[in-house]
């Protein structure tokens, strides 16, 4: 917090106040500290009344005001005090306190300097530059404010250690090594199990493990904890094992992952650690070494009668009739103990298929085995058998015989398991599962409705249901199930998921609203869920001086890896792409942006939903106005800013942006890195370069996506079209682009080829394949080719030539509706009768009936008599 | 309306048989409802369903759950005249494959003993109906101390045969 004036430095003029004023000015400064808001206000217009152009009270006063909730006020003073005197360390420190206050770090940072250059030793502004320099991560700014500090107060503990931080993270750990090595000398009389000394030895392990010195590392451990100066006893025995692995002390090593598996026996690093210090690689096992390995894991299984894990995975490391035995005593025991996970525990074997065949066979036997004779087993032991089963034959359909549609099989399983125990809601969850990839979600939808009826505080049959219910494009009823568990105070539901930061909901509820064709909407989502992301980071401030102050430096050192890979989240790589895609729709077609969020396109429904949305946000925002009508209470409201009220329900502006496709770039940018390996993300980069007229960095996008998959239908699209557009420039860029870009291309697309021709070997080399087939009547419509042509191409896919599924279906339904095709909903009902199990190709009125809730079941007008 | 929940009993030789019971809340109220409509020819009330979640009778309405999975729901009222209680058996069923394990005695087992620690009112007697055509059940609850005191007909309006047998059972102190 600001200081009073440096002793020993001149005052300029303007700045010195008589001893009076002085006197206030201080006062105003330990009332800010004491956050006695009211006071501190009345006090600097006291001051201000003699001395209006005095800069530092100016900024105290807008610091004062930010807190009290006016902040533009606020900071209208502090800028005008900034101005009146621009060398004092207290208006820098002000303007960086609100700057840091609304997450602008970089601008903070450079207050923060300039509030430096004129009191270079306050410690207040060192210990937030350097928070501050960590969040922005730079390390070598930090690594000479953390010596400044420590050269200011050496005989404080956690100076050292934040040092030794700041180098750590600069990548210099040997001299992040040196740092703690001084330190350790400084210190005296630590008592016994001291838990802050211990983190800091435990640290000081870990450095020099990082560095390669494991032998020091191994003796400063053990020196540590036989001094009783580790506290943490699991820390102390997971080092000593992979130290002593790492020394190559393998007999001692196998000792201390022994004793490890003792103490956990379900861990499963105990395990691999174990056979490793023993000599044996269990991803990379040679065969010969399978026998000895298995021993063991069975000599282990033994002494850990209640462990899973020795006998798990003894069944990823044996084959043939030896991993047919194992897994039968395995499986066996498990389904007659009821436990539910079984087939989740199980189905990473089924990448081999002969596990996975032989898994069919033994739990096909025993479930014969129990139907037919009165063998000692229990109906609950039938029923979960019958649970397994049906998993395995939706998880992995075998070829039906005599042919029937896949997941016929899975579905009699289910039937009869539910006509076994129609009370559980695992069996209704996987019925519905079972419809979902059968292509009925709208049959799914009531199965999982079943589940949830069964037991309503199951929150995750809930989110599930919610989940199946935006599947079939059903908002306003998802909201409803999710609602029964989220806050009933906040605006909607799907507000409060959003302010929890659930992924889940917010990239399920954005996929139905592009389905539903609201972009506006989706595209709200989808940088709401860039949103999470931003606060995500931000919120790793406060762990900066805090980690340092309790020396939680491990876990530390772990979080800020996290932060560092955190955009690498699946969510924020597709809610990335996705919003791209919007925005290049609204780049190639303006009319988007206008056309399909006007009011008068939607629904009934929608409009009211939006109604509803403006309702609560118009509440939202009053709330805090109420608030700021007593402004001159004392309430401190903090340096963040509020939550900002949305003035875009809608999205409509989020979508009519001037520049959709720069906002693309934005978005996309962080993802255009050498070590990307997504085929979907160099797509929309693509799409995204060649219309911002970057051909250089379109054809790089190619590129790595020919690379990742070089026969991908949407690539093939592309490839066609970049090179459609270079051809029809009325010349290629200058040197060196262009001599650039025409040598990638003719990487990308032999010149002498012609695009039809390419296009039909293209065709020719994937003929059975439906995505391609689609892809190539896609290129052939831009192209030119006549509607009949590429109807007759679309076509292809109803015949047994082409391996279709009902993804490519309902796209190469979507593409012929696109094009106006009279042939569309010919194309629809051959689906629609070949997919037997599946509903998503029926007409839009059938869907309509299927959507409806189905009935209760519960009719009120059969009173039974007087006692029933 | 009581099914046959039990009617031979096998020796419990399996691994690992676990019987709890649960209390009925809104929550779980959905499974009643399933339980109910597999079980039994009558659809209940609505009334019916908001009876058996009064805190009152908590004791005498449950979920039964064999190796946490429910299969068999029984559900009493308490009616009073003169300080006097007497309990009245509604429904109780266990799910076909869930049969012969016992559950059904246990269950009943359990009313009958927080019948006689039941105070206010004091629970004098529990008693039922059971359709004629079902003598398993009437077996199940003889053995169970209950008696037949006569034939109610025409007790049932939309299923055959209509008679029922009215079976009680005295509740004392001791049981």
């Amino acid at each position: 917090m600001p200081q009073g004036p440096a002793a020993g430095s001149a005052i300029p003029a303007k700045r010195a106040l008589p001893s009076k004023e002085s006197t206030l000015f201080k006062d105003l400064l330990s009332h800010y500290e004491s956050r006695q808001l009211k006071k501190g206000h009345k006090i600097a217009d006291q001051i201000l009344k003699k001395f209006p152009e005095h800069g530092e009270t100016l900024c105290m006063k807008g610091l004062v005001l930010t807190h009290m909730g006016k902040r533009e006020e606020g900071l209208e003073l502090v800028k005008k005090g900034i101005r009146l005197d621009l060398t004092s360390h207290i208006c820098w420190h002000v303007f960086g306190l609100i700057q840091k206050g609304e997450k602008n770090y970089d601008e903070a940072l450079k207050s923060y300097t300039q509030a430096l250059r004129f009191d270079k030793e306050n410690l207040n502004l060192l210990q937030d530059a350097a928070n501050l320099q960590t969040q922005l991560r730079l390390f070598d700014s930090l690594q000479e404010t953390r010596h400044t500090i420590l050269r200011l107060r050496p005989n404080v503990r956690r100076n050292w250690v934040a040092l030794a931080v700041a180098y750590h993270l600069g990548g210099n750990l040997e001299d992040a090594r040196n740092v703690l090595e001084q330190y350790a000398r400084t210190l005296k009389n630590i008592p016994d199990y001291d838990t802050e000394h211990s983190e800091v030895i435990l640290y000081h392990i870990r450095l020099l493990a990082d560095l390669g010195h494991n032998a020091d590392a191994l003796a400063l451990l053990d020196t540590s904890a036989k001094s009783r100066a580790v506290v943490d006893r699991m820390s102390i025995m997971e080092y000593r094992a992979r130290l002593l692995s790492s020394t190559g002390a393998q007999d001692d090593a196998a000792h201390a992952w022994r004793a490890l598996i003792e103490h956990n026996p379900d861990n499963y690093a105990y395990y691999r650690g174990y056979l490793s210090a023993k000599g044996f690689d269990i991803d990379n096992l040679p065969e010969v070494k399978t026998p000895e390995v298995l021993k063991i894991l069975s000599e282990l299984g033994e002494q850990m009668p209640k462990a899973a894990a020795p006998r798990r995975l003894a069944l990823d490391v044996a084959s043939g009739t030896e991993f047919t035995t194992l897994a039968r005593t395995y499986i066996l025991s498990a389904l007659r103990r009821g436990i539910p996970s079984l087939f989740a525990d199980i189905k990473a074997l089924y990448t081999d298929p002969a596990k996975r065949d032989a898994i069919e066979r033994v739990v096909t036997a025993f479930y014969d085995s129990l139907s037919n004779s009165a063998s000692a087993s229990t109906p609950a032991t039938h029923l979960w058998t019958l649970y397994f089963l049906a998993q395995h034959h939706s998880f992995s359909p075998s070829p039906p015989s005599p042919p029937s549609p896949p997941y016929t099989h899975a579905l009699t399983l289910i039937h009869t398991a539910l006509a076994h125990t129609p009370t559980l809601p695992e069996l209704h969850t996987l019925h519905a599962r079972i419809l979902k990839r059968a292509g009925d979600p709208y049959g799914a939808c009531a199965a999982l409705e079943e589940a949830r009826r069964l037991d309503g505080q199951d929150r995750y049959v809930n989110t599930k249901s919610a989940k199946y219910h935006l599947r079939c494009g059903m908002l306003e009823e998802a909201e409803g199930v999710l609602g029964v568990f989220t806050k009933k105070d906040a605006a909607s539901p799907g507000a409060d998921l959003e302010d929890m930061q659930s992924l889940l909901y917010m990239l399920e509820e954005a996929s139905a609203q592009n389905r539903l064709n609201r972009p506006g909407l989706a595209l709200k989502r989808y940088l709401a869920i860039q949103k999470v992301f931003d606060d995500i980071y931000n919120d790793q401030y406060d762990f900066h001086s805090y980690s340092i102050r309790r020396f939680t430096i491990n876990i530390y050192l772990n979080l800020m890896s996290f932060e560092d890979k955190l955009r690498a989240h699946p969510a924020y790589v597709a809610s990335s792409v996705e919003a791209s895609r919007i925005y290049v729709r609204v780049h190639d077609d303006p009319s988007v942006a206008t056309a399909s969020t006007s009011i008068a396109n939607m629904t009934g429904v929608a409009k009211k939903a939006i109604k509803k949305a403006k309702k609560a946000a118009f509440k939202a925002q009053e709330e805090p106005k109420k608030g700021l009508t007593q402004a001159t209470s004392n309430e401190d409201k903090g340096l963040e800013p509020g939550p900002a009220k949305d003035e875009d329900p809608e999205g409509i502006k989020a979508l009519g942006v001037k520049d959709p496709i720069e906002q693309a770039w934005k978005l996309l940018k962080p993802f255009a890195t050498p070590t990307q390996n997504s085929l979907d993300v160099w797509i929309a980069v693509y799409d995204v370069s060649v219309r911002r007229q970057k051909y250089l960095l379109a054809a790089k996008a190619l590129l790595k996506a020919r690379g990742l998959k070089g026969e991908d239908g949407e690539l093939h699209i592309r490839i066609v079209d970049f090179k459609q557009r270079v051809s029809s420039l009325p010349q290629l860029p200058a040197d060196p682009i262009g001599p650039a870009l025409a040598s990638a291309l003719a990487l990308i697309l032999p010149d002498e080829l012609a695009l039809e021709t390419y296009n039909s070997q293209y065709l020719q080399r994937h003929a059975s394949s439906a995505a391609s087939v689609l892809a190539a009547a896609k290129v052939a419509h831009n192209l030119h080719a006549p509607i009949e042509e590429v109807e007759d191409l679309l076509f292809r896919l109803t015949t047994p030539e082409v391996n279709d599924d009902i993804k490519s279906g309902l796209a190469t339904h979507a593409f012929l509706v696109k094009l106006g095709s009279r042939r569309a909903d010919e194309f629809r009902q051959g689906c629609d009768d070949r997919y037997v199990l599946s509903t998503v190709f029926k007409t839009p009125e059938e869907i309509a009936r299927l959507r409806a809730p189905p009935a209760q079941g519960m009719s009120d007008g059969d009173e039974p008599p007087e006692g029933q | 309306m009581a099914a046959d929940p039990n009617t031979t009993a096998k020796p419990s030789t399996r691994p690992s048989e676990r019987v709890s019971f649960a209390s009925l809340t809104t929550n779980n109220l959905g499974t009643v409802r399933k339980l109910n409509s597999v079980l039994f020819p009558i659809k209940y009330s609505e009334k019916f369903y908001k009876d058996i979640l009064a805190p009152e009778v908590e004791e005498f309405c449950k979920l039964i759950y064999y190796n946490d999975i429910p299969v068999g729901t029984v559900c009493c009222r308490i009616e009073t005249k003169d300080d006097q209680g007497r309990l009245y058996l509604m429904t109780m069923g266990i799910l076909g494959p869930y049969r012969c394990l016992k559950l059904g005695s246990q269950s009943l087992e359990h009313i009958i003993t927080s019948a006689s620690a039941h105070a206010k009112p004091k629970i004098t007697k529990v008693y039922l109906h059971v359709q004629i055509s079902n003598p398993d059940a009437k077996r199940f609850y003889e053995r169970h101390g209950f008696e037949e005191t006569g034939i109610e007909q025409d007790y049932y309006k939309k299923i055959e045969p209509r008679d029922a047998w009215i079976l009680e059972r005295k509740i004392s102190p001791s049981d």
